[in-house]
């Protein structure tokens, strides 16, 4: 039987290393919403070579794993004189990866709204800046809500990779702490545990929300 | 060395690790779809006993990185006897990862078979089992299979995890080159390549064929 003082005593790293990914995949999320947004834009208004090579970009993660994604930047750029942290490489990572995923969403969800709104907006002489936040965005979110949620999840989840490339996060903790008790199973099991405790209130707050805004509508 | 010399003198392990990762591949989909719909006759059973623990697979399989699974896995099956075989513990958890997704892809179509055409196969005789192998399973599988493929490739995309516990698939494969020639932006490239490689023609087929199911779900760690 497993030593439970053992498990007690590494619960700090763990929980450190939680907090570790809960940040790192805010950023990689922000990140990828950021990018996401410009590649739709891109897609929508770009001129031809735009287009295309953001479409280019969008096939190409979907189908190259996000580890060699990782191994690419983490070990061909400093090749280029732009060496990066783990860290860093790891954000810049989850963001370029799911930045093309949160495009298709988003012009998905665009293509919901019908073009008389747009065309009613632009024949009152209102700016896109001015229209997007205030008719056409918050027409979209109940769309978006649950397929950004489970993407969302997604990427909690794919930034467990980060710890091949020494990223000191939930798993690279995790490694850490069975270092120091030799139980591997015990741990990983906690920390699956985490995870899904993590991914479940996520996906239960984003119901939720979504009943909330979906309240109105019929 | 030029960029294509370098290719061709290590493309024999290359090769060998891409044939690697289409057979882990193609077992863990087998895998994934036998256990799939098992998980979904757990889902359309009346009986709570039966549906509540299906439940709880396809949430635990889809809410805890696929990394871990491989981990847990790769250290449970020593206690039954069957340590040192990392290749059956990658198309283990990749396949029971893949399986939670599969079965919540064909509970989605289930609808696709209306309430009708399940009544007039009972009209007509059909056995229950006869009425799922001939009706209902047929179009439910047409119904998911941009789903599928989409799934497929997804799939794919997780299998340089084997890497973590030596399997020697594409991504490993190119490690050991890479510690051996220190050429890792060529061979690291390749690898890419390699993944590419498989995974586009299958992309642009379904697109071709109006199969694509571009819609969510990114990789899978």
């Amino acid at each position: 039987m497993i030593d439970l003082d053992l498990i007690v005593s590494v619960l700090p790293v763990l929980a450190a290393g939680l907090f570790k990914t809960v940040w790192l995949s805010l950023l990689g999320a922000i990140l990828a919403l950021g990018g996401g947004i410009l590649i739709a834009t891109g897609i929508e208004r770009g001129p031809h070579w735009l287009r295309r090579t953001l479409s280019a970009w969008t096939l190409v993660t979907l189908s190259l794993p996000l580890l060699v994604l990782l191994y690419l930047l983490f070990f061909v750029l400093p090749e280029y004189g732009l060496t990066l942290s783990p860290t860093t490489v790891g954000v810049a990572g989850l963001g370029l990866y799911y930045a093309p995923y949160v495009s298709q969403l988003l012009l998905g969800a665009l293509s919901a709204i019908t073009p008389g709104q747009f065309e009613a907006c632009r024949a009152m002489g209102m700016a896109p800046w001015r229209y997007m936040p205030r008719l056409i965005v918050p027409q979209m979110l109940p769309l978006l809500l649950p397929s950004m949620t489970g993407l969302m999840i997604g990427l909690i989840k794919d930034s467990a990779l980060l710890s091949i490339i020494a990223v000191h996060e939930f798993m690279h903790a995790a490694k850490a702490a069975i270092s120091q008790t030799y139980a591997p199973l015990e741990i990983y099991l906690i920390v699956a545990l985490a995870y899904w405790l993590l991914t479940s209130l996520i996906d239960s707050l984003m119901r939720r929300l979504e009943r909330r805004m979906t309240r109105h509508s019929t | 060395m030029s960029f294509i010399q370098i290719l061709v003198a290590n493309l024999p392990p290359l090769l060998e690790g891409m044939g690697m990762t289409l057979l882990l591949t193609l077992a863990a989909t087998l895998l994934s779809w036998v256990v799939g719909l098992a998980t979904l006759a757990t889902q359309l059973s009346d009986s709570p006993f039966i549906r509540i623990p299906g439940r709880l697979y396809i949430s635990l399989m889809r809410g805890t990185p696929a990394l871990i699974q491989l981990f847990v896995i790769f250290f449970t099956l020593p206690l039954i006897g069957l340590g040192g075989l990392p290749m059956l513990a990658a198309i283990l958890a990749l396949g029971l990862n893949s399986a939670a997704y599969v079965a919540e892809i064909l509970r989605a179509n289930t609808r696709v078979v209306g309430i009708g055409q399940i009544e007039a196969a009972r009209a007509i005789g059909l056995s229950p089992f006869r009425t799922w192998t001939r009706i209902r399973l047929p179009q439910l599988l047409r119904a998911s299979l941009p789903a599928l493929i989409n799934e497929f490739t997804i799939l794919l995309k997780t299998t340089p995890l084997a890497s973590v516990v030596a399997v020697t698939e594409l991504t490993y494969a190119g490690q050991l080159v890479i510690a051996r020639t220190f050429e890792s932006t060529t061979i690291l490239l390749a690898t890419a390549a390699g993944y590419l490689l498989i995974a586009l023609p299958i992309l642009l087929l379904a697109q071709r064929l109006g199969l694509s199911a571009f819609k969510q779900a990114g990789g899978r760690a």
